[in-house]
């Protein structure tokens, strides 16, 4: 086993910055993982030169693989760093930023986009009152719950963006997380209210036919979410619509 | 995505119906008009004149030019423009993430440029050529020595641009595993962006069934060109052809 563990991080100032690589050595201890190594980095702000440097920014928060905050690409692979145990991975381990997001700092990217997304697909169930209205919650069947418990596991880490050859900083497309979001919130009995809504945001520029059908993104999930299953779903839910729009209205 | 967009333009407004109509124009008239024409080259093993017979029924239809614009020049041009289009919005990745798919994903776009230049050489091959003075009229093919078989044959054998037969059954054999990969993996991205084909399981299986048609649609297209490039045209005579009489249709009259 290596007596220390060696990192490589693509670096940057800030925003407009220039990146740059630093290494860094510390001591191997088991059971490390990358965000655990990071926080040693914190403390120990020091290079493999023997430089004093300024911390790596990133994010982190739960620790267990379901807040999807310390998305980072890890040794070429985009995947939650917390989740990245050192003693799984070759080292030098190469920490880079996720490319599709604005960089904050270092690691640390804003993922703002993903949010603006779920904000305009209506990504939630609304409320049917804020008072009692004497009725029992909707029924799901059980079969049904399985599949909506799976994509209701996004935490919106933006690995699937990462990967997929459709989506850039640039471009229109939404992205295949928040299409999981639609498939979910439109098989809710209360959020399938805004059915309508989601669909036709889904069919403007940057909706779902922009999906290319690299199905990169069901592969990279690191919470298993049938993406592509949500966009063939979605894609009927689309034809439906689209019809309905043009032979009922 | 933009959600604060000012008033939107014509295409963005129509984007979701332009690019379905993208995606049916790849089957239909596109995907069927390649199956037919592939189907009308493979009369060639039946005789010269079967596929003077098969090519003369086509030319003799009524209102050809307005079914050749209609048809397929019109959906060919729709399909390849907005085709592009889309094309250039992809981002390559495969290098990085090698899975099956998004090979997939990348050839479909390469092969759509593949195939739009093998569309542009076969046309101005066999369409055009008259245009600039490099081969018979098209249009009076009928009268070439054997026919429309030999107008077909003479195109392979005559050296066109100073090219040997060989280096241009390559170029046809390019340009058709070009057009039959993108149109057999476009009837699975067909059958996703419909919603025909949803789960996983359902869409492997029709990946599994484009791949068995694309294997079977290259071969029966390859003996095709290879048929119809390497006949000696001095033995083509119509009449001297042997042919089964089960296959055999009375010619129209007046055509010889």
């Amino acid at each position: 086993m290596a007596k220390e563990i060696h990192v490589r991080i693509k670096r940057q100032a800030g925003p407009d910055a220039k990146s740059y690589w630093e290494e860094f050595k510390m001591p191997y201890e088991s059971g490390h993982n990358c965000v655990s190594v990071l926080m040693y980095l914190r403390e120990h702000p020091v290079n493999a030169k023997g430089e004093k440097v300024e911390p790596v920014v990133w994010e982190s928060n739960c620790m267990e693989e379901v807040c999807g905050a310390c998305a980072m690409i890890v040794n070429g692979t985009p995947r939650q760093a917390c989740a990245a145990l050192i003693d799984e991975l070759q080292q030098p381990i190469v920490l880079e930023p996720l490319t599709k997001f604005p960089i904050v700092r270092d690691l640390q990217v804003d993922r703002q986009a993903m949010f603006d997304a779920l904000l305009a697909v209506k990504a939630w169930v609304p409320i049917d009152g804020t008072q009692d209205i004497h009725r029992h919650a909707p029924l799901i069947s059980p079969k049904e719950q399985d599949i909506r418990y799976l994509f209701s596991r996004c935490m919106s880490c933006g690995c699937c963006l990462e990967v997929c050859p459709q989506y850039r900083k640039d471009a229109r497309f939404i992205g295949p997380a928040a299409l999981g979001q639609v498939r979910l919130h439109n098989s809710h009995p209360t959020g399938g209210f805004f059915k309508e809504d989601r669909l036709h945001v889904l069919m403007e520029p940057g909706g779902i036919a922009d999906c290319g059908n690299a199905q990169n993104c069901v592969k990279i999930c690191p919470k298993d979410i049938p993406l592509t299953s949500a966009i063939g779903e979605l894609g009927r839910q689309t034809t439906i619509q689209w019809l309905r729009d043009l032979f009922v209205k | 995505m933009d959600v604060s967009k000012p008033a939107p333009s014509l295409l963005d407004k129509n984007h979701f119906a332009l690019r379905r109509v993208h995606s049916l124009l790849g089957i239909v008239p596109i995907g069927l008009f390649l199956v037919n024409h592939m189907l009308a080259n493979s009369t060639a093993f039946l005789g010269a004149s079967h596929f003077n017979h098969h090519i003369g029924l086509i030319h003799d239809l009524p209102w050809l030019l307005w079914i050749e614009v209609l048809f397929i020049f019109l959906p060919l041009a729709f399909h390849g423009i907005l085709g592009v289009v889309i094309a250039l919005e992809a981002r390559y990745n495969q290098n990085r993430y090698p899975y099956m798919d998004n090979w997939r994903y990348t050839l479909q776009r390469v092969t759509a440029y593949i195939t739009i230049a093998f569309i542009a050489v076969h046309m101005l091959h066999y369409r055009f050529a008259h245009w600039f003075g490099i081969a018979a009229n098209y249009g009076d093919a009928h009268h070439a020595a054997g026919g429309f078989y030999g107008f077909t044959i003479e195109g392979f054998q005559s050296g066109l641009l100073g090219l040997p037969t060989w280096v241009w059954i390559v170029i046809y054999a390019i340009g058709l595993a070009a057009a039959v990969y993108h149109f057999c993996n476009g009837i699975v991205t067909f059958c996703i962006t419909w919603g025909i084909v949803i789960g996983d399981e359902s869409r492997k299986r029709l990946s599994l069934a484009a791949g068995a048609l694309g294997v079977l649609m290259l071969v029966w297209g390859v003996v095709s060109i290879y048929a119809l490039a390497t006949v000696d045209p001095e033995t083509i005579t119509d009449d001297s052809v042997e042919t089964h009489t089960a296959y055999v249709i009375e010619a129209p009259p007046g055509s010889s």
